[in-house]
């Protein structure tokens, strides 16, 4: 845990630890080859090559075994939850229904229990450092401050953010904060609803002696924040002359909204699309951060993790989600036991996520992550301009990581963050002005 | 602040342990200072006000060394020091009289304390106050980055830094401050403390402990004894795993033309726990509408379900996959394995107690070759179990009887019957359906697994169906379980694949 970057990215084979106890077998290399013939052989229909190797890795791969094979597990899981669904007779719609209901399990935190559960590793700490510290900065000498909290987490940035613009500013701002809710059925999932996490959140900002108001607009990703986009807009033509800073805070949310690998949606109910709303759907991210600029924000930060989910073909996707998603698996021995039930959340969240990835879709595949490089040219053809996060800033990020595992670490590129484990990029943050 | 608090007790303490003869305390010509607080300063007016520069304040060793230029904090330790050189030395000696009191002022000129009235008074207090408030703060904790002037303020807290420092009043300790902060936000703690002021309806309650309402599952079970014997033969760590072509083993076995001795052996040998079998069948609801397809014979899918109910019986009996374990492991034994556990009643005992091995095939045996499985969460064991389950209900009686394939008399008639085509009399595949036939060409259909090379085989072999699910064999190379998992091959669909000839319709769904 505690070798440094060099150490690891010096390994063989992607760095990944390789389990001991099952020789060859248990290797991460092995077992991913495994899971690439088997999505290959469903893909091909070879239906007794792929019962054969889901069979060998179930054998390999045990859900309580070590880091590596409880992902592939996961995958395995995922691969055959994709099998049940891509059948047509009653046995593989029972199937699917019946892991419909296993998705279903995924925990509901209540919200004492998700602000420690976010707490424990820098995967969302690191955003949420960076980002604050750099809207901070840039909300500096406004008396109003309008902050759109696009965030997966559910405003689990936000007290700290109120609490340093509590004590950083003589006199602390109007906070306006708004969010799209009601809340997305992706993990974690939250058993509150939005409009009584803000009353809480407005109760504790008048406790720091900060006003805020909070609102909650029906809207959602799927869509790209249309609704959303549709209020900020109409705010903005009444707000912008007020000296209001307009703070964009989109944390691990904005790869849900469609990208262009998505195919145009064909639902039953309205087979006929016109021709212009296929093309728009397609172009729906690229569309939002344009609407985003044409709000002219004081500051827009991107936070979200650095791999590659939006491949439309399977085994591309299977592998560059078995080459990322060990990390959270790899890390999580790093803070919490075996057994215990935050574990089983936090790992069934995890697998959650591949089985978005491998098992589903369309729409339904939800987990369209897009690296950074993807993120920043798109950020760049919306004319914003990438900025630097201040040395305090870096400092703050660095000063969270020093309280985790010695694995974490954090790489400057250009003027972005990267949240790294091992060596292994995990999640980038960008910080971005309008042109 | 604590710098200040800490200043004035000092003085306090001075001024109370003062010179008592200077009788006036409290300095009359200062009426203006509020007093809202024992303010640090008013010091014996009868005392020497000193009055140092910054970088006197600030240094560290000011009592230099002429020879070595040694420096050091006291001048009673430099007078020591001098005795080494030779030097004149002079160690000030306690007189009679009390020494003149000594009071220090800030060199900050807009301090207050750089006033003479509220001068302080020690040297360390000046030093402390100076570096506190007018000081650059380069003592940084590593922990939680806070920033110190004076070290040993810095010390102090590094020692707490790290232990649970906040303290919500709903009991919870926290040792970050961004921790404690989010925490507070949302907890009830806070809600209730300021209820009072608030018109808004309280939140209703959100747990503050974290492990509320969880799932009670999984106890874990004991590790494994996990034999050292690998699990599954090795694969090839090349990535040529599809292309590359082994020889057949066995291939007299593989090209029999009869039902593998091995296959007829067991069924011949174990009735009894076929007849449980059987009996188990039929207390499955529907199954007895199947009977015609092999009504003496072990039903595999009623084995699986029956195993959940009767798992004790059924899994004390072997499976038909320890067989497979057992060539795995040895492939070399091939031949040997059938004979062997030939003696012990065969069973696909596809769902297994609590064991969430997707395939099954939990013997007793099973676990010295593969790792004990938790059964956390749902296993796809369970899943599929489940959804053959509903499936089944949904699908009916032809379901499981198409299932049921081998007949202990006559196993490819019910395959045909079932399958809607017609097999060739090679037989050995088609016991293989039921896991059997693994034992007759195990060796090869691991390297059929690995290689990706089923049609090395060619027709015949059908059903090298390692997955144990063993309903295949519909003359395609179709496992029963493929169907189940890809449910398109060769156009068919379950109802097909499974119906057999009398739900042999395209479809039907």
């Amino acid at each position: 845990m505690n070798m440094n970057n060099q150490v690891y990215s010096a390994r063989p084979w992607l760095g990944f630890p390789t389990s001991k106890s099952l020789g060859s077998f248990g290797d991460a290399n092995c077992m991913e080859q495994l899971l690439v013939h088997c999505a290959n052989a469903i893909e091909t229909n070879d239906a007794t090559l792929a019962q054969q190797i889901l069979w060998v890795l179930n054998n390999i791969a045990p859900p309580d075994g070590d880091s590596n094979q409880r992902l592939t597990c996961g995958f395995l899981r995922a691969i055959i939850a994709r099998a049940a669904n891509s059948g047509t007779c009653k046995l593989l719609t029972a199937m699917a229904n019946v892991h419909t209901n296993l998705a279903m399990n995924n925990h509901k935190f209540s919200i004492i229990e998700l602000a420690s559960f976010v707490d424990l590793t820098p995967w969302h700490r690191f955003g949420f450092t960076a980002a604050n510290a750099a809207i901070l900065e840039a909300v500096e000498g406004y008396s109003v401050v309008h902050i759109v909290d696009l965030s997966s987490t559910h405003c689990m940035q936000i007290p700290t953010l109120i609490d340093a613009i509590a004590t950083r500013f003589e006199v602390a701002p109007l906070v306006k904060l708004t969010v799209a809710g009601p809340t997305e059925d992706f993990p974690p999932m939250l058993d509150l609803s939005y409009e009584e996490l803000g009353t809480k959140l407005v109760n504790f900002s008048r406790c720091r002696n900060v006003v805020m108001e909070f609102r909650v607009i029906p809207s959602s990703a799927s869509d790209g924040f249309s609704s959303l986009i549709e209020q900020l807009r109409m705010q903005h033509l009444i707000s912008a002359e007020n000296g209001e800073a307009l703070v964009i805070n989109s944390h691990m949310m904005l790869h849900y909204i469609p990208d262009e690998t998505l195919p145009v949606v064909q639902t039953a109910n309205s087979p006929q699309i016109s021709i212009e709303t296929c093309s728009s759907n397609s172009f729906l991210r690229s569309m939002f951060l344009e609407a985003l600029r044409s709000l002219d924000p004081t500051i827009m930060i991107l936070v979200d993790e650095d791999a590659d989910f939006t491949s439309n073909n399977l085994v591309h996707r299977l592998r560059s989600a078995y080459n990322y998603l060990w990390i959270p698996f790899d890390t999580v021995d790093t803070f919490l036991p075996r057994g215990s039930k935050q574990r089983q959340w936090y790992e069934a969240d995890i697998c959650w996520k591949i089985e978005n990835v491998i098992a589903h879709e369309g729409p339904q595949r939800v987990e369209r992550l897009e690296p950074k490089s993807k993120w920043v040219q798109r950020m760049r053809n919306a004319s914003f301009r990438g900025i630097s996060f201040s040395e305090e800033a870096i400092t703050e990020v660095k000063s969270m990581l020093d309280e985790h595992a010695a694995g974490w670490g954090l790489k400057r590129e250009e003027e972005d963050v990267v949240l790294t484990w091992k060596g292994h990029n995990v999640v980038f943050a960008t910080a971005w002005l309008p042109i | 602040m604590p710098a200040d608090l800490d200043n004035s007790s000092t003085i306090n303490d001075y001024t109370a342990s003062g010179d008592s003869s200077s009788g006036n305390q409290i300095t009359p010509s200062k009426p203006s200072v509020k007093k809202k607080r024992n303010l640090p300063g008013m010091p014996d007016p009868d005392a020497e006000v000193i009055a140092l520069s910054p970088k006197t304040l600030l240094a560290t060793n000011r009592f230099v060394c002429e020879i070595c230029n040694k420096g050091f904090q006291r001048d009673q330790n430099l007078q020591l020091h001098r005795r080494g050189h030779n030097l004149p030395w002079k160690l000030k000696q306690r007189s009679g009289k009390e020494p003149k009191k000594r009071v220090y002022v800030c060199p900050e000129l807009s301090c207050v304390h750089h006033d003479p009235s509220r001068a302080l008074g020690d040297l360390t207090g000046i030093k402390k106050h100076f570096c506190r408030k007018h000081g650059e703060k380069k003592w940084k904790c590593d922990k939680c980055s806070k920033k110190y002037a004076v070290q040993s303020d810095w010390k102090a807290h590094s020692k707490i830094c790290g232990t649970k420092e906040y303290k919500c009043d709903c009991g919870t300790l926290f040792s970050r401050r961004d921790s404690f902060i989010t925490h507070r936000a949302f907890c009830d703690a806070l809600a209730e403390e300021s209820a009072k002021t608030q018109t808004a309806i309280a939140p209703p309650c959100a747990d503050e402990e974290p492990n509320i309402q969880a799932v009670e599952s999984s106890p874990s079970l004991p590790p494994p004894a996990v034999a050292p014997q690998a699990p599954a033969p090795p694969i090839p760590p090349s990535t040529g795993v599809v292309s590359s072509v082994l020889p057949v083993q066995n291939p007299e076995l593989v090209e029999s033309s009869n039902p593998s001795p091995a296959t007829t052996q067991i069924l011949e040998e174990s009735p009894t726990p076929i007849s449980t079998v059987t009996s188990l069948t039929t207390s499955f609801g529907s199954v007895s509408s199947s009977s015609s397809s092999g009504s003496t014979s072990s039903n595999v899918f009623a084995s699986l379900f029956a195993s959940s109910t009767a798992s004790g019986s059924l899994q004390s009996q072997t499976t038909g996959f320890t067989n497979l374990f057992q060539v795995m492991a040895r492939p070399e034994q091939t031949a040997d394995v059938a004979p062997s556990s030939s003696s012990e009643p065969v069973s696909l005992c596809l769902a297994t107690n609590q064991r969430s091995s997707i395939f099954g095939t939990v013997g007793q045996e099973r676990r010295q070759y593969a790792p004990a499985l938790q059964p956390a969460a749902m296993s796809a064991t369970a899943l599929l179990q489940k959804a053959a389950q509903m499936g089944a209900a949904a699908s009916n009686a032809s379901l499981l009887r198409g299932l049921g394939i081998v007949s202990s008399s006559s196993p490819s008639s019910g395959l045909q019957e079932w399958s809607g085509q017609q097999i060739e009399p090679e037989g050995a595949p088609l016991a293989a359906g039921l896991g059997l036939g693994l034992t007759c060409d195990e060796g090869s259909s691991l390297k059929e697994l690995m290689l990706g090379t089923p049609s090395v085989f060619g027709p015949k072999h059908t059903t090298l169906d390692l997955l144990g699910l063993g309903m295949a064999a519909s003359g395609g190379p179709t496992g029963g379980l493929s169907a189940l998992m890809t449910s398109i091959n060769n156009g068919l669909d379950v109802a097909t694949a499974f119906g057999g000839g009398e739900f042999g319709g395209k479809d039907r769904e």
